[in-house]
């Protein structure tokens, strides 16, 4: 009991100290938590945006003839579960609607067509009744006859085709989730940092209370048993606020994010805050906090000595320089991972020792205006403060690297899905060539068309490529015919001059997959077999193709032999001054059939996009999470830090100094400290950067991103630090002036 | 009696909205004020005086907000196990079609009827329920009297050519039905020759019902096919009047019992009352109402499930007839978990009768 009342004893003098510890066990929980509910609802969200882009499958007549009302009933009553789906297309600005029988869905359950399609308001589902009006005032409309992937037995007369929604996200959107439970694990050691620099804080200050206990016959392991017990305990206390604070701010962001986001025409992607609070987020902050608060009884004494000392530092370079040259080289992902966590190590040991020593060689130099004592004296106060700060110091480090990680990956995954979409999409509209339909004479006939814009026909198949000892292999054949200006926005990761002029004069380009896979580059030879022909090429280009691993090779239309038959034809069409329901017409007629099926792509194009970017939002939510919460600490930090330094500072106004100038000088000293940081972030953040698009996306997927920087965005992330500076300033400050007060009470 | 009517609501409601969570957020009371907004003038209302007319009557009534066909069967397998089975076809009227003007051209997609289905088979405490859904009008889903058939997509009870007999057909995902049907009585006529009151006030809908249905055929569970016989109880309501504010939810009974009497009783909840009725068919198939004056229910025991608790025992009194029953649900959970919950039963009879039975249950749960 004497121990319980002499730990209750310290709290009740410094009671600060136990609201500081609880408060960053609270916050930390809060931030795990967030980042837990908020990494999860990503993942679903974009679960579920690729359920309701994913490729379905509709029902179509044998005898080519369009489907219509009497095959709905005829199908449904042979118990196949179909529903209609009828697109009216209007001239802008209304665009397409989409005419839907919510009773018809029922049958699908929970795997709808277009998902949960939320308000019939026409943007863009309406009641089919609605739509069936819009197609009697003369639009242009076509009924699909939608049914569920898998085995579907058909009557009679009935066959099946694909029926896309719009374009799979595929690996685009593995990568992401993949980069995302990476920066998880960051958060994870971030939080863990901050709650140790706070704890080891207060059991520096505890310490002669301890040395007095010991004194009194209490042995130092009866000590740490009951300073266990208290963290278990304040621990156990605090996670649960922590726990519902994490699962309420979660929910506010998600729930902006909800509103804000439209999504994908109309479909409900985002996953919605969790029902009940994510106990193993509790479970995770218990076993972190325990871990990294008595991780030193774990290590032997002289480890700890070790970290600090010179050989310390050189074993911190040489984990340093093997966990970069290990990111460097690594063959696999699990390496990569590995010399990250090496490289963080080493930056986190060896940060805080560099400034203290970059501060200390400043205030020695005697030059200029470092000769002016006061200067000399601050550098000096920040070199102290660089080391006795450290962790929290390392920890807003790796908080602002993170953020600038993630503010680069995001914009850069923005980027880079817009050019996958304009690569793809590249044309206003899109005309599938129906099977059996002869794709040449539409594209005479297009050819033939005054004012038509710019168009191309697309060619899918299969060809084998040569490879070493006269082996092939077989790659995915892509053929375009004329190569037109709609190929402009493509991005070629390297080209020769005019290449695609190259292509048609018989080059041929790859896609970074398979370029990666076969380490070839634009100049190298190539022999490709399309159908009985060998064809052998110099590649012009290689062009980035996100989202999938098949490898990839580009030709142009004329290079395919007589022979060649193309296992899919389209053709990618901007109208120009023509209407895209006369053409439509026009190719139903040179096609003898009595529907063309023409997609929009700019719907296609907008629902993708709205799909990524609520996943975009919440990975920015978490980034700015740990921020905010490094910042926390910092503040704490440095105010319990400044409250052991007050005589220290009230030194200079006894020997002189205004208290203006005082204050003057400890708003430099803590902008100073903050903007270092920020500083030392930069180096760790740009290079965490090029390890998520450089690194880890080519092992997981085989293509890269581009490595972008921004660096007003570093600018922005200054002015956070500055202030942050300023406010432990302030903090500083009031405790001057505070503890000056009750020196003048005292006396 | 089947009150359906906040079934019908809910889904036309929820699934025109595109929003099925609707559903379990609307009480009664909401339900109410929401078809409240429909002009019921100009739907035709059943009255007192108001006539049976066959066979028109098997078919549907376009100048009504909503009816139903209901079947409920309480059978047997040859190693007598007893097995409930339910069929029911709801229609639910948007706007009221004359009887001179032709039905919309399906081209248009209409949307002035919906119709619903329901099927499930509550065999050895387990429960399998499957629920479907059409736009009226468009020829997957309908009803016709002559010939007698019902249908909503491949479900569909039908007269069988040439015979007094109907043909059941029925299929979820991985159950189905296929039974014949032979009506072995009469037509019974509940309340004032069918005109059934529901509220003190007086208003009601036109009920009838097959009583005495022969039932033979086969049941498949999973790969398991059963051969089961028995006994049905067939129902045919329509009305337009819907529930008002304050009601909560109805309790309903149907029940076979061994002496040959068939008795059919219900009773609407309201916050502190509640409206009962119910008809006793003796064995001569003669009908007598039964007023709430006449009549007791009262829960007996109650049942915690995961969608909530509901009486499974209850008492029934008559004392005019010297009537005391307890009906009680057999071990299991037995909630139509469609757009709206409910409750449906097949239940035992003890007591100054032994015998067996349906139950339904609205409006409990969470």
């Amino acid at each position: 009991m004497m121990l319980v009342r002499a730990f209750i004893s310290h709290y009740r003098r410094h009671p600060l100290q136990l609201a500081a510890l609880a408060l960053m066990i609270v916050l930390a929980t809060m931030l795990w938590t967030g980042v837990t509910v908020l990494t999860d609802q990503a993942r679903t969200s974009l679960f579920q945006s690729e359920q309701a882009v994913a490729t379905r499958v509709h029902v179509v007549r044998t005898d080519a003839q369009p489907v219509g009302v009497d095959d709905f009933a005829q199908l449904r009553m042979a118990g196949v579960c179909v529903a209609p789906w009828l697109e009216i297309q209007r001239p802008p600005p209304e665009g397409r609607v989409i005419g839907i029988d919510p009773l018809a869905m029922g049958c699908f359950g929970e795997a709808a067509p277009g998902g949960n399609a939320g308000e019939l308001d026409g943007a863009p589902f309406l009641d089919i009744s609605e739509a069936a009006k819009l197609a009697d005032d003369g639009y242009d409309s076509r009924l699909y006859l939608l049914t569920a992937n898998g085995s579907v037995v058909l009557p009679e007369g009935y066959a099946l085709r694909d029926f896309s929604l719009g374009p799979s996200t595929g690996e685009l959107a593995d990568s992401f989730l993949l980069n995302l439970d990476a920066l998880s694990l960051l958060v994870l050691l971030i939080t863990g940092l901050l709650v140790r620099s706070v704890h080891r804080l207060g059991i520096a200050q505890r310490q002669q209370s301890f040395d007095l206990l010991y004194r009194f016959g209490v042995p130092r392991e009866r000590v740490r048993q009951f300073l266990a017990l208290e963290l278990v305990v304040l621990t156990g206390i605090c996670v649960l606020p922590g726990l519902w604070l994490g699962a309420q701010l979660a929910g506010m962001l998600g729930g902006g994010f909800g509103q804000a986001l439209d999504s994908l025409f109309d479909v409900t992607v985002y996953a919605g805050s969790a029902e009940s609070l994510p106990w193993q987020a509790a479970g995770v902050m218990v076993v972190l906090v325990l871990a990294v608060c008595l991780v030193d009884w774990l290590l032997p004494r002289r480890w700890q000595t070790a970290a600090v000392s010179a050989r310390g530092r050189l074993l911190a370079v040489a984990v340093l320089l093997f966990g970069l040259v290990g990111v460097a080289l690594a063959p696999g992902l699990g390496w990569v991972f590995v010399g990250t966590a090496l490289v963080f190590a080493g930056t986190g040991w060896l940060t805080p020792g560099l400034l203290a020593l970059l501060a200390r060689w400043l205030s020695d130099r005697t030059d200029g205006k470092a000769s002016d004592p006061l200067t000399r004296w601050r550098r000096r106060e920040l070199a102290v403060m660089f080391s006795h700060l450290a962790l929290p110091v390392v920890a807003l480090q790796f908080a602002m690297a993170t953020v600038l990680a993630v503010q680069a990956l995001v914009t850069t995954f923005e980027q880079t899905f817009d050019e996958w979409l304009a690569q793809r999409l590249e044309a206003e509209f899109y005309v599938e060539v129906p099977r059996g339909a002869d794709a040449g004479l539409a594209a005479e006939h297009l050819q033939s068309l005054a004012g038509i814009g710019a168009w191309h026909r697309v060619i899918r198949g299969e060809a084998r490529m040569t490879v070493d000892k006269g082996e092939s292999v077989p790659v995915d054949l892509f053929a375009l015919t004329p190569v037109s200006d709609l190929v402009a926005g493509w991005t070629l990761l390297a080209s020769i001059d005019q290449p695609w002029r190259g292509l048609e004069q018989g080059g041929v380009m790859l896609n970074e997959q398979l370029a990666r896979r076969r380490q070839l580059d634009v100049g190298d030879n190539l022999t490709v077999t399309i159908a009985d022909s060998v064809i052998s090429a110099d590649i012009v280009a290689i062009y980035a193709d996100y989202g999938r691993p098949a490898g990839e090779i580009l030709v142009a239309g004329g290079a395919l032999p007589e022979s060649f038959r193309a296992r899919f034809e389209s053709f990618s069409v901007n109208p120009g001054d023509l209407d895209m329901a006369d053409i439509r017409e026009q190719l139903a007629d040179v096609w003898s059939v009595p529907e063309v099926t023409v997609r929009d792509n700019a719907s296609i194009r907008a629902l993708a996009s709205q799909v990524f970017g609520q996943t975009f939002l919440l990975t920015r939510a978490i980034s700015l999470l740990t921020l905010v919460l490094a910042a926390i600490a910092l503040l704490i930090m440095g105010w319990v830090f400044f409250t052991t330094r007050v005589w220290y500072f009230r030194l200079l106004g006894i020997w002189g100094l205004p208290a203006r100038a005082i204050q003057r000088q400890l708003r430099r000293l803590s902008v100073t400290l903050t903007l270092a940081v920020t500083m030392a972030a930069l180096p760790l953040g740009i290079w965490l950067t090029w390890v998520l698009v450089s690194r880890i996306n080519p092992l997981a997927f085989g293509w890269s991103l581009p490595m972008d920087l921004y660096p007003l965005f570093w600018i922005e992330l200054g002015l956070v630090a500055a202030v942050t500076g300023l406010v432990v300033a302030h903090l500083m400050r009031r405790q001057l002036v505070q503890r000056a007060g009750e020196a003048q009470g005292e006396t | 009696m089947r009150m359906r009517f906040g079934v019908i609501v809910l889904f036309v409601a929820a699934a025109l909205a595109g929003c099925s969570d609707s559903s379990t957020q609307g009480g009664f009371a909401g339900l109410a004020q929401q078809v409240g907004e429909v002009d019921e003038r100009t739907f035709l209302q059943p009255q007192p005086g108001d006539r049976l007319v066959f066979p028109r009557d098997w078919g549907p009534h376009p100048q009504h907000r909503i009816e139903w066909w209901y079947l409920t069967a309480n059978l047997e397998t040859p190693d007598g196990k007893l097995l409930g089975l339910q069929w029911t076809q709801f229609r639910q009227a948007l706007q009221p079609r004359p009887l001179d003007r032709e039905p919309p051209d399906p081209e248009t997609w209409p949307l002035e009827a919906a119709w619903m289905a329901h099927g499930a088979v509550s065999f050895e405490g387990e429960h399998w329920f499957t629920e479907k859904l059409a736009r009226g009008d468009m020829g997957h889903a309908g009803a016709t009297a002559e010939p007698f058939r019902v249908w909503l997509d491949d479900w569909r009870l039908q007269a069988v050519p040439g015979s007094d007999e109907w043909r059941l057909q029925v299929a979820g995902e991985d159950w189905r039905y296929d039974l014949r049907l032979a009506n072995t009585g009469g037509i019974v006529a509940h309340g004032d020759e069918g005109f059934s009151a529901k509220s003190a006030s007086g208003e009601g809908s036109m009920y009838f019902s097959l009583v005495d249905l022969k039932i033979e055929g086969t049941v498949t569970l999973g790969d398991k096919t059963l051969e089961v016989s028995g006994t049905g109880w067939f129902d045919r309501e329509w009305s337009s009047q819907f529930l008002k504010a304050g009601q909560q939810g109805w309790d309903w009974f149907a029940l076979h019992l061994e002496t040959g009497d068939k008795l059919m009783a219900f009773q609407l909840r309201e916050d502190d009352s509640a409206f009962l009725s119910g008809s006793w068919i003796n064995p001569q198939r003669d009908v007598e109402s039964v007023t709430g004056d006449e009549l007791t229910l009262t829960p007996a025991r109650w049942r915690e499930t995961q969608d909530g608790r509901v009486p499974e025992e209850w008492r029934l009194k008559i004392p005019a007839q010297d009537v005391d029953l307890t009906i009680k649900a057999p071990p299991g959970d037995y909630w139509n978990s469609g757009l709206y919950p409910y409750w449906e039963s097949p239940v035992s009879v003890t007591g100054s009768h032994e015998g067996v039975g349906y139950m339904e249950l609205t409006g409990y749960g969470p």
